[in-house]
């Protein structure tokens, strides 16, 4: 048994009295893709941002490769990269220097950290722009350094809001072959997304969160199993309704 | 709807948003009592302070120079008001997040200019209400002016910032049209600070030099072209009970504001759509580097090189540093006339730079963790804790205060003719005010973090930044009774050194307290 690299237990995020995310549990394992789906407002960025340190929890714990985020956050920064929903950068840095200043801050050593930023600026294309600054790049190119900057220290665990936003089609395929090559590796990556596509087919599990809870969790034959073997769209819509969606579908079908 | 229709109806929507979001940030109850409090301090010293001026020039019969004042003050508030205005009309053009928003929909761009353009003029008032108000209020006390001339000049004061918003907004449209956009927006921002600077120095130098007695003596006059001289004008007129002057120079005012104003912009804001466009275009990159093995760095340190960069390369930060050396030469000009009203010692020479220090801090500490920006969740979200992101703004914020600081102290040392170890307590002094300045700062930016800003002199704004300034001015109070404390009971040197003990110790005790506040602040900081 493999054991998890993401453990999160009870989780909550309380503001003042709304409650975004409302004690969820779940585990990623190593080399894992986990799938994170959910409509807009249902807890999935407020998740995303307690296990990375943005916001702090309220209630519960999460252990990144037994890392306590709260208790130990500094030893659990070190393992994971990140890509927000935003890719705000500094507009005044060139992407070289961006990537120069990641790779101090994740304490990386100086030949490793040169080597790693030519490997990623060729893999994603940005030779070319490596010396402008980030202010002038398009959307998909911040997201591209964003990318890069996520993957230049090799972390074991990868939190991911919504990556392929921005990206054209063939940026959007090199990261899903880049994200299935670190699942083999042993990696572990939680991904939100609102793109059912990209879940099914990248996805080990998914997990389907509304309101703050999690509402479905398992393989996407599990899930479409558990919604009558509908699409995993289908699926998602019947556990994501409202009330007032599932009285009308009700009186549809009755018709 | 007609054009004039529209104009109103989006200036009356911009103007209630801005209301809303005046509403919303002060949530704040003991901000908005320090806030009002300093306001009302502020008028009140002006009030009396020109009632007193007033009162006794017209009993020394100083009427010459009394009536030159108006047109002078109105003049110096111009020149000040650059300051803030070429930053509000490319702010408001250019930068406002909801231009994009507003230039898609069905609406004339003369109307969406011009819209801008009050909502500008109106929130200036708000210094109009805080500068000039008071200041009309006392001279006309003190001249003993009729009751019906308080409103007559109030208005005038009222519509006369109206003109120079005018005129920036349209050399702001002007020069995006024609120069590229970048060089543009930078060159207008250090044109907001240099031209002021110089105007001032120049000024006091002029004024510094007069001489004669208070019967004869006179300010030298004011080109008539000049719209504040048509409000001292207004003012002057008035107080000298001389209605009919005063109401054909209101009337002037009058019809600038309200109708050439708004049709000079009208007109130009044809220029405006394409020199947006021309403001949105992608800088030449830079082609293909190579990537070499540069020195790893320590976290802090790293954090520290990458703040180096983004004030190198964003010369709206140099803003408060070219005020800053503006004002050392603003001492040095007016040095000759100081002396004889307060003899030069070392311990003056050492508050003045204080004072010096305690501006330029200002501005770099009330912004430390707020240019930050967008980009904040990379300090939280990487192995990067609160003292790593705490010692690099410090650094950042102190060394380009220090520097700026050490060079009006050295300038300051050599204008007075004081020597090497006077020079060295200036510096010392100078570095210790600068410390003490950018701690509050960073405490207050901490407290009160601004990260969804549209031009980094927009951050902490308005009102709200009086506190670390007043909290600044008291610790530099503080250190100043223990200068002159120690000069009275020691002497030469000893004093001088026992004076700069007491001021590290009160500065250490400060920058103790204010770091430690920030420090929390950052640790608990959610993004």
């Amino acid at each position: 048994m493999v054991s998890p690299l993401i453990e999160v237990d009870q989780l909550s995020k309380r503001f003042e009295t709304t409650v975004a995310v409302d004690r969820i549990s779940f585990s990623v394992r190593a080399g894992e893709i986990f799938g994170f789906l959910g409509p807009n407002g249902a807890g999935k960025t407020t998740t995303i941002k307690m296990l990375t340190g943005l916001l702090r929890p309220t209630g519960g714990s999460a252990r990144l490769d037994g890392y306590d985020v709260t208790r130990q956050p500094l030893q659990a920064k070190r393992i994971f990269g990140y890509v927000p929903d935003e890719p705000a950068l500094y507009g005044k840095l060139t992407a070289l220097e961006f990537l120069n200043f990641i790779g101090d801050v994740y304490r990386m050593k100086a030949d490793a950290k040169a080597r790693r930023i030519r490997e990623l600026l060729a893999l994603f294309d940005l030779q070319d722009d490596a010396g402008s600054l980030l202010g002038g790049f398009s959307h998909g190119m911040k997201q591209k350094v964003m990318l890069c900057s996520a993957l230049l220290h090799q972390p074991k665990i990868y939190f991911l809001d919504e990556p392929t936003v921005g990206l054209d089609p063939r940026s959007a395929k090199l990261l899903k072959n880049i994200l299935r090559g670190i699942a083999e590796s042993g990696g572990a990556i939680l991904m939100s997304t609102h793109i059912m596509e990209i879940a099914q087919a990248l996805c080990d599990r998914i997990a389907i969160v509304d309101k703050g809870h999690i509402v479905g969790l398992g393989t996407v034959a599990e899930l479409r199993s558990s919604g009558g073997q509908g699409s995993l769209e289908e699926v998602f819509l019947t556990l994501t309704a409202t009330d007032e969606e599932r009285r009308l579908a009700a009186l549809a079908n009755s018709v | 709807m007609g054009s004039v229709a529209e104009m109103i109806a989006l200036t009356r929507w911009i103007l209630h948003q801005r209301a809303l979001a005046a509403r919303r940030d002060w949530s704040s109850q003991a901000l908005y009592a320090v806030v009002i409090s300093a306001g009302i301090g502020l008028f009140t010293v002006i009030a009396l302070g020109s009632y007193v001026g007033a009162r006794t020039l017209a009993a020394d019969r100083a009427l010459k120079l009394l009536h030159s004042i108006p047109s002078w003050a109105f003049l110096i508030y111009l020149f000040t008001d650059i300051f803030i205005a070429f930053g509000q009309a490319l702010g408001d053009l250019y930068m406002s997040a909801d231009m994009p928003l507003l230039l898609v929909m069905p609406l004339r761009t003369s109307s969406i200019v011009v819209a801008k353009f009050v909502a500008g003029v109106v929130q200036n008032e708000m210094y109009v209400a805080a500068i000039l108000a008071p200041f009309v209020i006392g001279f006309f006390a003190g001249t003993h002016a009729p009751l019906w001339a308080y409103p007559v000049a109030l208005l005038a004061v009222a519509v006369f910032p109206a003109m120079l918003y005018a005129v920036l907004a349209c050399v702001t449209i002007l020069a995006l049209r024609y120069i590229p956009g970048r060089h543009a927006k930078e060159t207008l921002w250090i044109l907001g600070a240099v031209v002021p600077t110089i105007f001032w120095v120049a000024s006091f130098s002029g004024i510094s030099e007069a001489s004669g007695d208070l019967a004869s003596i006179h300010l030298p006059p004011l080109p008539n072209w000049l719209p504040s001289t048509w409000t001292g004008n207004v003012v002057a007129f008035l107080a000298q009970r001389e209605p009919l002057p005063a109401f054909g120079w209101l009337l002037c005012l009058l019809f600038a504001a309200v109708v050439v104003c708004p049709a000079a912009l009208a007109f130009i804001s044809r220029s405006f759509e394409r020199g947006w466009s021309e403001s949105l275009m992608v800088p030449k990159r830079a082609g293909r580097v190579r990537v070499r093995k540069q020195l790893a760095q320590l976290p802090w340190i790293a954090l520290l090189q990458k703040d180096v960069w983004v004030l190198m390369r964003t010369p709206q930060l140099w803003f408060s540093h070219i005020t800053s050396l503006g004002f050392v030469a603003y001492l040095l000009v007016g040095h000759k006339a100081q002396t004889p009203l307060m003899p030069l010692t070392i311990q003056l020479a050492m508050a003045q730079i204080g004072f010096v220090a305690i501006l330029a801090g200002l501005n770099p500490g009330m912004t430390a963790l707020s240019l930050e920006h967008g980009s904040a969740w990379l300090l939280k979200s990487t192995p990067l804790d609160a003292l790593d992101i705490l010692k690099s703004k410090l650094a950042i914020t102190w060394f380009q205060t220090a520097v700026v600081v050490t060079l009006g102290a050295g300038a300051i040392a050599y204008g007075y003719g004081l020597n090497s170890s006077g020079a060295g307590a200036l510096v010392a002094f100078a570095l210790l005010m600068a410390l003490c300045s950018v701690c509050c700062g960073i405490a207050f930016d901490t407290t009160f973090p601004s990260f969804h800003w549209e031009n980094p002199n927009s951050i902490n704004r308005g009102i709200r930044m009086v506190v670390p300034f007043l909290a600044g001015v008291a610790v530099l109070l503080v250190c100043a009774a223990f200068l002159a404390m120690a000069r009275v009971l020691l002497h030469g040197a000893e004093a001088v050194v026992v004076g700069l003990v007491l001021s590290l110790l009160t500065v250490a005790l400060v920058a103790e307290r204010t770091l430690r506040t920030a420090l929390r602040n950052i640790a608990a900081l959610e993004l």
